[in-house]
């Protein structure tokens, strides 16, 4: 072999600098799936944000409701809806009033289902009515209503003309729960879940205007773009990503345990994190490698 | 007069939005109400009924005109209207349904179940494809080239770490590295950003309510 030859053949990194892509494809395939099949126990620590949501929403005075506002759509399903299902389980295991409503029609669907989720949960356990969650008494599902100004101005004077009647069809007035919810008043925080810019629009309105109390659930994608209005107080908490939701769901399972409620309930965030973690140590992993080929082969080169 | 209308609607609305939001005055109050509960919902319900016109429209050509898949528009025009006449009729509550039964013995075709079965896992299998092309953009693209990409991918790395529960395995005080770094030096620059995004958007939105800007009225360009 002439050095011409050995100079023309590339080596183990020029070879890795040009790997076909699809390589990449099945090792994130691998590294998402079989954690997913088989996780192995994590337990995540809650971060600031988050504790300062649970705090916040956990010591709300009696009667003040928590509104849950559905923002994103199926596509963040799940990285968001784990958020939405620990803050229902958290609101009914300390007997908070809760409002739910849609700013995306897609959001509908997905609020429907984590209310099912959620009301199943506790109904299959309870004794008593008291013990139960009903729908018009312990919470209303508001549904959709365009457009989204009139929703976020209208809520702080009468949240029954934005929506008359509720997303199964019962007039919002005639529900029990609604003679304490009226405006954003009654509100001991509206918790916006989101996979865009709606938070903000939340603050520029709901807040401004009427003072209403807020806190966001976001994509982890976009949790930089909001801790500007974390630290100004603008939101009381935040849950950034499927971290954030796992940290939430153990705050609520350890405060479901201090009142009895241990009933093994699956939490969809905390088991995604094996999966999330490996996900992000493979793409470590591939960072690294492509730098010390790129660093290689730069060296052969020069 | 068809763009004098138009602009003189935007000038007194846009004017109109403004004094509202700062003069809690009853009557300018109520008057308030009244566009933003009925004026905007009427306008919205058009907007939608325009937005089904349109797509309705658009695949009807692409049919006629045998366009590149056009058989596709078959789909998409036979989905909407069976999930339309589906949710209209079917009841939204699958406890109580509505005048249409959406249940034939064990099979459901409810509304809701359309959406979980059908709805979710096609708009999460499309968002979960980014997973496969950002590792293959990281492993691709993320270079220490400079020293700005070098303290960018320190960043990332730090962040990566400490959103995930092993950054703690690592070191204790990982995560909350991580977090400072969101919270300081990103706040800080995040709040510049935002200061010139909103500026903007108070110029762009000056320039539409006093007829400057005219792009929405159609035609193209600015004046």
């Amino acid at each position: 072999m002439t050095p011409q030859d050995s100079a023309a053949r590339p080596n183990l990194w020029t070879r890795l600098q040009a790997i076909d892509r699809r390589w990449i494809y099945l090792v994130i395939w691998i590294v998402v799936m079989v954690p997913l099949l088989f996780p192995f126990p994590i337990k995540p620590k809650p971060t600031t944000p988050v504790e300062k949501l649970f705090s916040y929403i956990d010591t709300m005075p009696a009667g003040k409701a928590l509104v849950i506002s559905v923002d994103f759509t199926p596509d963040t399903r799940a990285e968001l809806q784990p958020m939405i299902v620990a803050l229902l389980r958290h609101a009914f295991a300390t007997g908070r009033p809760v409002g739910v409503l849609a700013m995306a029609v897609y959001g509908l669907g997905l609020g429907e289902e984590a209310l099912s989720q959620v009301t199943a949960e506790f109904n299959a356990h309870a004794t008593t009515h008291e013990d139960s969650v009903i729908n018009g008494e312990d919470y209303v599902f508001w549904g959709w209503t365009t457009p989204p100004l009139t929703v976020l101005l209208g809520m702080g004077e009468r949240i029954a003309n934005v929506f008359p009647v509720d997303y199964y069809g019962a007039r919002t007035e005639s529900l029990p729960i609604m003679r304490d919810l009226r405006n954003y008043d009654d509100v001991g925080v509206l918790v916006t879940v989101a996979a865009s810019a709606m938070p903000r629009s939340w603050i520029v309105y709901g807040q401004t205007q009427f003072g209403v109390h807020l806190g966001c659930g976001i994509t982890a994608v976009s949790a930089a773009d909001f801790y500007p209005y974390v630290n100004s107080g603008q939101f009381v908490g935040m849950l950034a990503g499927m971290k954030g939701a796992a940290e939430y769901e153990q705050l609520v399972m350890e405060r479901m345990a201090k009142n009895k409620m241990d009933w093994g309930l699956r939490n969809r965030g905390t088991e995604a994190m094996s999966s999330q973690t490996s996900a992000h140590l493979a793409i470590m992993a591939f960072i690294i490698i492509g730098n010390i080929g790129y660093f290689a082969t730069r060296r052969r080169k020069s | 007069m068809q763009r004098k209308l138009p602009l003189t609607i935007v000038l007194l609305t846009g004017i109109f939005g403004a004094v509202a939001f700062f003069v809690p005055h009853g009557a300018i109050r109520s008057v308030d109400s009244v566009f933003r509960n009925d004026v905007q919902r009427i306008i919205a319900a058009f907007s939608l009924v325009l937005g089904v016109g349109s797509i309705v429209q658009h695949h009807l050509i692409k049919i006629q005109r045998k366009a590149t898949f056009w058989q596709y528009s078959w789909i998409t025009l036979i989905g909407l209207l069976l999930t339309a006449i589906i949710g209209v009729f079917g009841g939204i509550d699958p406890n109580r349904p509505g005048i249409l039964p959406t249940h034939i013995g064990s099979f459901s075709f409810h509304i809701q179940t359309i959406y979980s079965n059908m709805m979710v896992p096609l708009a999460a299998t499309m968002f979960s494809l980014l997973a496969f092309f950002m590792s293959s953009a990281a492993y691709r693209a993320f270079r220490a080239r400079n020293l700005e990409a070098t303290l960018l991918l320190a960043a990332a790395f730090i962040l990566m770490l400490g959103a995930v529960p092993l950054g703690r395995t690592i070191h204790r005080e990982l995560p909350a590295f991580a977090e400072w770094i969101l919270a300081v030096p990103n706040t800080a620059s995040k709040r510049g950003i935002l200061f010139g995004v909103e500026l903007g958007v108070f110029a762009t939105s000056l320039k539409i309510v006093l007829g400057i800007e005219r792009g929405w009225l159609g035609g193209g360009g600015g004046k």
